[in-house]
């Protein structure tokens, strides 16, 4: 057995543990003594312990002597401390009480040594009476050492409540704490307790108040963790007072596991549907971009080759054999601009079998109406095909526009102008013959048409060009410009009006140009393109279509 | 016969008992045992039997309101002997000798305890100078009336003096200071009339 013991303060705070004392044995003993006929002997150790608490409890609150407590309704403890030098055997004391009105009483005294070499000495007396004043005299050797004056109903110090359960209440972030309260008579409506509750390993918590209650549910706590509860009572102060009880030990129990926030799942989704909606509306307006760059279009010439590949499946040669409607559109397609116009052929001159009576028969047909194009550039084409061919016609028709150019004539006055429409001569150049013109370099030799746009009358172009075409030179070159009537076209010949045709090899581009007529040429603009294209002469088919822009 | 008036100091010294809050809460619950006394006395008709009033509320506001008279009381420098010794009510319970009484003694205990309070303490309200004093004894007596109410309500006897008064019984003693009377007047609320009021077997008829 062990005689000497600490006190064990039961506190979160160790350090601030009070001093210990010695001998729970005898206590226990003197406990015993007393209350034998109310406690069962397994629980005088329990008092025991309880009571060294209590002691320690006081020694650190209290700071009057001597310190009394009541624990239930019939007693009450005192006791006081005393320094080893000062102190002497417990028969030197003497603990005098009485109450109002009463005679005096007095109490055995009984001493424990304590911690530090002080000692303890206790008087404990039961059949107590509340709600009167109590006077206390201790007295030692005859000497009044302690005087004090208390009620007994104020001065309370209960055991910590029993049984504390924490449980769950199905909730998120609640627990219940319930207790067994202290049992006094009388006394439960003014019970005031203190719960406190932190998590696990922490050690700010917080506390709550509950008066005259058996239970409490703890709210605002964290989902999923832990919590250590403690509790410990105090009477109320009204009819009752005393000192907060030792806390209980702590019981841990743990919160439901957290379900999702409904806040906070709300709100992200929110949050992803917005960021979808927005990249999906950066998508789709950034689409043609990226489509661009991840799904790149293979480019086709199919546009510009209308049925090559799905008629003729690819077919070049019999595209164009049969195609030729479609590619006299294609002139259309590039000059936008400028409205078509039927073509027709000087055929006044009888330049042979072939070309004029036919080209004139073809085209003489001109009307105020708009006649069926492609007829039209059919018959001119055949025509210009076969006058590629008859040079000496050519030739005369070089002639013709000399003339033309040196006597100029009105318009209206022209035998050879019938009509304000298109005129085509065409002009074969040899190489050896014909003097060059100025600016004509040997690869630059430009086919030119003379054209004229019937429709609009504002523009009318009766401008007559030549056509010069070198047959020897394996090139085809044309020069082309945007221009305007005043643009400074380099003249190709004395008093020409040129067309310049750009040949492409693929379409020829012509565009209406004059030297010495550029005053009288209409206000029109005149679109030209450039192109050079160098296709050997035996390679270039015969039937190289010449295309009009009108 | 000499009246001896009481001097006293006013009442501004700051009271030993009460903060602020438990004097608005004082003054709160006040408010509302008067609002319950205004509500009975203007209830039309024959007087039909009382709600039992059981909340313990009540008689913790009469007992603090008890205690500031006290602490005023004890304010006051000079002048605090009361004119003749008056008989007052034993305070002190003993539980072994008080569960031995049955109901009817304890009520009888009460009943008279708050007559022979009541009495001393109108005479007491005679001698008092100080405005502050006489209003916290004013309360007292308001006070010692509502309990009589309450205890009504709980269906306690009424207490009925003997003709040849009470000095000689064994639950009274004399006491010759305005303190010790006021004293005497805040323990035996918190102790007698307490202990009644909470086990009062019309409270718990209905419950557990």
């Amino acid at each position: 057995m062990q005689c000497l013991r600490p006190l064990r303060h039961s506190g979160w705070d160790e350090s601030k543990r009070p001093h210990a004392y010695h001998g729970t044995l005898l206590l226990a003993i003197q406990i015993a003594q007393v209350e034998l006929k109310n406690m069962g002997k397994a629980s005088i150790v329990h008092g025991a312990q309880a009571l060294e608490t209590k002691v320690a409890l006081l020694l650190h609150v209290e700071p009057e002597n001597p310190k009394c407590f009541a624990e239930g309704m019939w007693d009450l403890t005192c006791f006081w401390e005393e320094d080893e030098k000062r102190a002497g055997s417990a028969d030197q004391y003497s603990f005098i009480y009485t109450y109002q009105n009463e005679n005096s009483s007095e109490c055995a005294v009984t001493a424990l040594p304590a911690a530090g070499g002080k000692r303890l000495y206790f008087c404990r007396f039961s059949q107590t009476q509340l709600f009167v004043p109590l006077d206390i005299r201790v007295f030692q050797d005859g000497l009044l050492i302690h005087n004090r004056s208390l009620f007994v109903e104020l001065v309370f110090l209960l055991d910590p409540p029993a049984n504390l359960t924490v449980t769950s209440t199905g909730k998120q972030g609640q627990l219940k704490a319930s207790w067994l309260p202290p049992s006094l008579k009388y006394m439960s409506d003014s019970m005031m307790y203190e719960v406190s509750y932190a998590m696990a390993g922490s050690h700010i918590g917080k506390v709550e108040e509950v008066q005259a209650s058996s239970e409490l549910i703890l709210r605002g706590l964290q989902s999923g963790t832990k919590y250590k509860v403690r509790i410990r009572v105090k009477l109320d102060g009204i009819s009752y007072s005393g000192y907060w009880s030792a806390w209980t030990d702590p019981v841990l129990m743990e919160t439901m596991p957290g379900d999702l926030d409904p806040l906070i799942v709300s709100l992200s989704l929110i949050i992803a549907l917005v960021l979808t909606l927005l990249s999906l509306i950066v998508l789709m307006s950034h689409s043609r971009f990226l489509l661009k760059n991840i799904w790149p279009i293979i480019p086709t010439p199919e546009s510009k080759f209308q049925g090559l590949f799905t008629v003729y499946g690819g077919d070049f040669q019999e595209w164009l054999g049969h195609s030729t409607g479609g590619l006299w559109l294609r002139p259309a397609y590039f000059y936008s601009e400028e409205f078509p116009a039927p073509l027709e052929v000087l055929s006044e001159v009888s330049l042979g079998p072939a070309l004029p009576p036919k080209a004139s028969e073809a085209l003489g047909e001109k009307g105020e109406e708009e006649e069926d194009e492609d007829k039209k550039l059919k018959r001119v084409d055949s025509a210009l095909m076969e006058g590629w061919r008859e040079t000496p016609q050519e030739h005369w028709l070089m002639d013709q526009l000399r003339a033309f150019h040196q006597h100029p004539a009105p318009r209206s006055q022209s035998s050879l102008l019938e009509s304000h429409d298109a005129y085509v001569t065409l002009n074969a150049q040899n190489h050896s013959g014909e003097e060059p013109l100025d600016d004509i370099l040997e690869e630059t030799l430009p086919l030119q048409v003379l054209f004229a746009s019937g429709r609009a009358s504002s523009e009318s172009r009766s401008d007559l060009g030549s056509l010069q075409q070198s047959s020897g030179s394996g090139r085809l070159s044309s020069q082309s410009s945007f221009e305007y009537p005043n643009h400074t076209w380099p003249p190709k010949g004395p008093g020409y009006t040129y067309m310049a045709v750009a040949d492409s090899g693929v379409s020829m581009d012509y565009s209406p140009m004059s030297s010495s007529k550029i005053d009288d040429i209409g206000k029109g603009v005149i679109y030209t393109n450039e192109y050079k294209n160098e296709i050997p002469a035996h390679r270039r088919p015969i039937g190289t279509p010449i295309h009009f822009a009108f | 016969m000499l009246t001896h008036r009481l001097r006293c100091l006013p009442a501004s010294h700051v009271l030993s008992t009460g903060t602020v809050e438990s004097r608005k809460l004082a003054k709160v619950k006040g408010l509302f045992a008067l609002l319950l006394m205004l509500l009975e006395w203007t209830r039309p008709g024959l007087p039909s039997p009382m709600r039992p009033i059981c909340d313990l509320r009540v008689l913790k506001h009469f007992i603090e309101e008890a205690r500031d008279a006290q602490a005023a009381m004890l304010t006051c420098k000079e002048g605090r002997g009361l004119p003749e010794p008056v008989t007052v009510p034993q305070t002190k319970v003993d539980f072994n000798v008080w569960e031995r009484k049955n109901a009817l003694e304890q009520a009888q205990e009460v009943q008279s305890g708050l007559w022979l309070l009541n009495q001393a303490i109108s005479s007491l309200r005679a001698s008092v100078t100080n405005t502050a004093l006489q209003s916290h004894i004013d309360n007292s007596l308001i006070n010692i009336f509502r309990i009589g109410k309450v205890l009504r309500s709980l269906n306690i006897q009424e207490y009925t003096p003997p003709a040849e008064g009470v000095s000689g019984s064994e639950e009274t003693w004399r006491v010759s200071s305005a303190s010790e009377l006021l004293q005497v007047h805040v323990n035996f609320l918190r102790g007698k009339v307490q202990l009644l009021l909470s086990n009062a077997p019309v409270c718990y008829q209905g419950g557990s």
